[in-house]
């Protein structure tokens, strides 16, 4: 809650403090960051707008990169790790699983740098050759794919060993009735085990995200630092949230625009993994159970429908009331 | 498949034939040395004290214990005269059904629960599913009490609805045998009522073989009960024989409640 507190009042700082400084080209600048540039543009340097005295760091391109990252990431982890799971779950031989789980749990101790230095040396490598046989452009490995692939392999684990749990969980009984119809054991573990188990699952891909959406180190060493832009091609090199903030971090000044701009990019990742989470929240929720609540987005859009009601009620009241003493005044 | 048809002729009557089964969990024996015939077209209720292996014998017959790593089986159970152990389980357990002691739906709608096992097979059309469906519930008396709601949750029914609609599913793939282990011992009376009317109605289509606790269920709705007890089969008759003039002297102990 403290953290909380101090990102959201560091972050709000750069909008509403005047920051006077030098730069580049020796011109003198002094004003507050534009709030309205800030969410949308696509551009994340130290410009500065002479005529409306507004500093220019645009995050908008940083959120939709983090999310297509992720998105990949997604696309990859998930998959590998939810068959990953059934096998170490459902058809391994006991010792095969026991020797696969403390692997996956061994992995998981494994810090985000080293992942980072592996990105480096094994995965940018075998990228760069990959689009070289394909005949797309590169920047020489470093791109969206390879920080997707460094994030696939840091979820992973966490994904599988959340979901060999579920998948332990799923009932005997369940499995038995399945197989009893004459289903084979193929059939009961697709149909019926991960169908049970496909909450429990879901918090697993939750963890995971959240850890993806947070990750900043692995990711600088593996995605580049492009300045400016929003990118869907797997092969160019991309810029999230959490890279650029750490980027050149040693180079800013303490106290200045682009020192104090990296706690409002804090803010809004922070505000982005909430975000997210609550999402995915929703939908696990509506998973697992028989009757789901409504979604939280529409229990917010009720909460506000009768705040407002409330309001308008109130008011209509009270203007009653002074109509009436009105009237008995007259 | 083939082969279990073409024996179908020359057995008409004896559906199971059980030769000399010996069952071992480990090292263990469960099962010593059970001869018995069951018949088609009967109710047959498996009755004994907990732990006698009428469960064991009765998940012999669709080899659920295949399940079990250290089960292992000796002697002959003939299925319409071929082993069942030299034929694919899974079409074995496509004709000889299972209901369980909990009622186990699946997580899903009640519509795709009867679904299911057609579906595994690899039925697809929608106009023989609906049908399936209907025929299915209503061979199960559920039909009009979910005929409404079919795509609510299996798992949103009460327990007595939930066993039906296990019942149901059982019986949509159009089962030779159905295998019922305990499947009123976790319902109240009502439904146990409901179940056994069901059963009463169902032996003219199907062989039903019966696992119970309750000696008063096996009296009402088995024509024959075989007495297990610690792994031996005691004694199989027609169930008035049993009840009234058990030729065992344990059978006699155990029915008049004078066991042990």
């Amino acid at each position: 809650m403290v953290v909380l507190g101090f990102i959201i009042v560091r972050g709000l700082k750069p909008f509403f403090h005047s920051y006077r400084e030098t730069l580049a080209d020796g011109s003198l600048a002094e004003g507050t960051a534009s709030f309205s540039y800030f969410w949308s543009g696509i551009r994340y340097n130290n410009r500065f707008d002479f005529e409306t005295h507004h500093y220019l760091y645009g995050i908008g391109h940083l959120i939709v990169n983090s999310l297509i990252l992720n998105l990949y990431t997604i696309i990859l982890a998930v998959p590998t790790s939810v068959l990953t799971a059934l096998f170490i779950s459902k058809i391994a031989p006991k010792p095969l699983a026991l020797i696969l789980k403390s692997g996956v749990d061994l992995l998981s101790a494994i810090p985000s740098v080293i992942f980072g230095v592996f990105g480096m040396g094994v995965i940018v490598p075998l990228i760069r050759a990959w689009a070289r046989a394909w005949g797309a452009k590169s920047a020489s490995g470093v791109s969206l794919l390879s920080g997707a692939i460094v994030l696939t392999l840091m979820v992973i684990p966490t994904v599988i060993s959340v979901s060999v749990t579920a998948l332990d969980g799923v009932h005997k009984e369940q499995m038995e009735g399945s197989l009893a119809l004459g289903a084979s054991r193929t059939q009961t573990n697709f149909k019926i085990c991960l169908r049970a188990a496909k909450s429990g699952i879901f918090a697993g891909i939750i963890l995971g995200v959240g850890r993806a959406l947070g990750e900043a180190t692995a990711i600088s060493m593996v995605c580049g630092s492009p300045i400016q832009g929003i990118t869907w091609n797997p092969f160019a090199p991309t810029v999230t949230l959490t890279s650029e903030m750490l980027l050149a971090i040693g180079e800013a000044v303490p106290g200045s625009m682009n020192y104090d701009i990296r706690f409002s990019a804090g803010m809004v990742l922070m505000l982005l993994i909430l975000m997210t989470n609550v999402i995915l929240n929703d939908v696990k929720n509506h998973l697992s159970e028989v009757n789901p609540p409504p979604f939280f987005i529409a229990r917010i859009g009720k909460v506000m429908k009768k705040g407002t009601l409330a309001v308008i009620s109130s008011f209509r009241k009270s203007w009653q009331k002074h109509k009436a003493e009105k009237e008995k005044k007259q | 498949m083939d082969s279990l048809k073409s024996e179908q002729n020359e057995s008409m009557q004896t559906i199971f034939a059980i030769r000399h089964l010996n069952l071992y969990y480990g090292k263990k024996q469960a099962l010593h040395d059970i001869n018995v015939d069951l018949y088609e077209h009967c109710v047959t209720a498996l009755i004994g004290p907990s732990g006698c292996g009428k469960s064991t014998f009765l998940r012999c017959l669709n080899r659920m214990n295949d399940l079990i790593d250290d089960c292992k089986i000796d002697g002959q159970i003939l299925y319409h005269g071929t082993d069942v152990q030299s034929v694919n389980p899974i079409l074995l357990r496509t004709k000889v059904g299972m209901v369980f002691q909990q009622p186990n739906p699946f997580p899903m709608s009640i519509y795709d629960n009867i679904c299911y096992g057609p579906r595994c097979q690899g039925v697809r059309n929608r106009t023989h599913l609906n049908e399936l469906v209907e025929r299915s519930l209503r061979e199960a008396a559920l039909w009009d009490e979910v005929k409404d709601r079919l795509k609510t949750n299996g798992m949103a029914l009460s327990g007595g609805q939930q066993q039906r609609l296990c019942i149901a599913r059982a019986l949509a793939m159009s089962p030779e045998v159905l295998l019922m282990d305990e499947p009123t011992s976790a319902l109240d009376p009502i439904s146990t009522k409901k179940i056994e009317e069901l059963v009463m109605s169902l032996k003219e289509r199907y062989t039903i073989i019966i696992v119970t606790h309750n000696l008063q269920q096996a009296a009402r709705i088995a024509d024959y009960t075989s007495f297990f007890l610690l792994g031996d089969l005691v004694e199989t008759n027609k169930t008035e024989t049993l009840f009234s003039r058990p030729s065992n002297e344990k059978t006699e102990r155990y029915i008049t409640g004078r066991f042990g």
